[in-house]
């Protein structure tokens, strides 16, 4: 029998199993091959050694990290795949869509929603699972990248998105440090309704859509931004201050309160959603989307100008978005409200 | 910070894979530990992974290849670290000298700092695919998952590794065991 190759021995070594009995067999009984496996141990011990480096990196710090690098997704556990694509794009479109601007038809953009203020819309987990995806009642083209990314500090960033940095006089208690940076692009996205895609995605049919929705193109448009961060040791955010141009929509020209109508009657919208975006009088309001589960909100005021308040249930998280002079504005952390709402307030920008 | 996360949320492009929080969580340690291998550093050994899981939130590599691909991926970038001299000395010796939270290394036992930086020029100068043979397997791979991943047949997977290993050994001017 010929002498087992050193790419067998070698496997030997790590995967006794994976070599034929009749190869075992023969190095056990030939003074040769056993020396020549001898040798492959050592060297298998030698290299083992030289290259061992034991880490147990932070997989939820790696994660985050990952997240704000690039243009990643962070897809919040249990919510709907509408939020694993692309949320604000889908919550703009849908307030775009619904949100009743009358702009007559026009062969250029015409600005349908700006944003003057915020306002939470409430959905319970069923219908998070049942809020429509843009994308699947048209086509959805992502045509400028936010690019969220860390910058070297509150100078680069003032550079790279032209706002001020936030300035925060005193941190809250348990919040240190100095905060990483954080920007992103303008972003911006095309939607073209569809009506068969639409049907398709529903599994049923839908109305006749009003004439010229589907030859519409809606632009939907957000940033830059900026944010100042304060990380906790595992890396979760303490405390994050954050400017962004307000989203606002455009659309090549549709008869918006025709396809109010229309739009809020889809299926696959569910009512207590449609109902309150109904409430909705003009197209200024920014919808947050409330998670009744788990999720409380408050409407107050930073300063005068009217924000809302949303805190998780057990008071681990609170978040206070307000908006000024085109600006959405937010302030959140693992906080109390009182704590998020103490910073906006005694919050100043550097120009 | 819900809306600055849905902002974040907003930025993501539609290409990116829905998977990736799931691949990324039950693969990270495996694909830090391969750089580390490689590098020698904990926090390089990091970067390098965060670079592969962005190549790999851009691709179409299956689900169920993601591991292997990573570790390549992880390997590939690692080496050409060591090779186009972009490492951070500094970094390397604050993970020796205890400066900074590195787990325990063993080989810290029995290597120098010295000896690791031979080991790491070393293994910058074998044939790329039997380092990345060697890295791999030395990170836990199977012998299966190394043939997957670098489009091995099993059977040469030792043969690769072997050569490897005895041309490190010469590298690094350890005789041979009598």
């Amino acid at each position: 029998m010929p002498h087992p190759s050193d790419g067998l021995l070698r496997r030997l070594v790590d995967e006794p199993d994976g070599v034929a009995d009749a190869d075992r067999e023969h190095v056990t009984s030939c003074g040769q091959c056993r020396s020549r496996l001898v040798e492959a141990e050592a060297d298998a011990l030698l290299v083992e050694s030289a290259l061992r480096f034991d880490v147990e990196p932070d997989v939820d710090a790696a994660w985050i990290r990952l997240a704000g690098a690039a243009p990643v997704a962070v897809p919040v556990r249990n919510r709907r795949r509408f939020a694993v694509r692309s949320p604000v794009v889908a919550v703009i479109g849908v307030v775009a869509l619904l949100g009743g601007a009358s702009a007559a038809a026009a062969g250029d953009w015409l600005q349908i929603f700006h944003t003057e203020k915020v306002a939470p819309v409430t959905v319970d987990q069923a219908d998070l699972v049942a809020l429509p995806d843009l994308s699947s009642y048209g086509a959805m083209t992502v045509e400028e990248r936010p690019n969220v990314r860390s910058v070297e500090g509150a100078n680069e960033a003032r550079r790279i998105t032209g706002l001020p940095t936030p300035l925060v006089k005193e941190l809250p208690r348990g919040v240190t440090g100095q905060p990483r940076f954080v920007v992103g692009n303008r972003m911006k996205a095309i939607f073209t309704f569809d009506r068969e895609k639409a049907e398709q995605a529903l599994g049923q049919p839908m109305p006749e859509p009003p004439a010229g929705l589907e030859a519409s193109q809606f632009s939907l448009t957000a940033g830059p931004g900026l944010a100042a961060v304060w990380s906790e040791a595992r890396g979760v955010p303490a405390l994050i201050v954050g400017r962004v141009k307000a989203p606002a929509a455009y659309s090549t020209g549709v008869p918006f309160e025709t396809g109010l109508d229309y739009l809020l009657t889809l299926p696959g919208l569910p009512a207590t959603v449609a109902d309150q975006l109904r409430s909705f009088t003009n197209a200024t309001t920014l919808p947050l989307l409330v998670r009744s589960a788990t999720q409380v909100s408050f409407t107050t005021d930073v300063n005068g100008t009217p924000a809302t308040v949303l805190a998780s249930r057990d008071g681990a998280v609170s978040t206070v978005v307000w908006v000024e002079k085109g600006h959405v504005n937010a302030v959140g952390g693992t906080l109390s409200s009182d704590e998020v709402l103490g910073v906006a307030r005694n919050l100043r920008w550097k120009q | 910070m819900n809306q600055l996360l849905t902002e974040r949320e907003g930025a993501v492009p539609a290409s990116v894979r829905s998977d990736l929080e799931h691949v990324f969580r039950s693969a990270y340690p495996k694909v830090v530990g391969v750089a580390a291998r490689v590098l020698g550093s904990r926090d390089e050994a990091e970067d390098v992974a965060q670079e592969a899981f962005l190549a790999f939130g851009r691709s179409s590599v299956p689900a169920g290849e993601a591991v292997g691909w990573l570790c390549v991926a992880a390997a590939h970038t690692a080496l050409n670290h060591l090779r186009s001299g972009r490492r951070r000395a500094s970094r390397e010796e604050a993970a020796t000298d205890g400066g900074h939270s590195t787990a325990p290394d063993v080989a810290d036992a029995v290597v120098t700092l010295d000896e690791r930086r031979r080991v790491r020029a070393a293994l910058s100068r074998l044939p790329r695919r039997q380092a990345i043979a060697l890295v791999l397997r030395h990170s836990g791979l199977s012998y299966a998952e190394v043939a997957a991943a670098l489009e091995l047949s099993p059977g040469s997977v030792g043969t690769t590794v072997r050569r490897a290993e005895s041309a490190l050994r010469k590298e690094l001017g350890h005789a041979s065991p009598e």
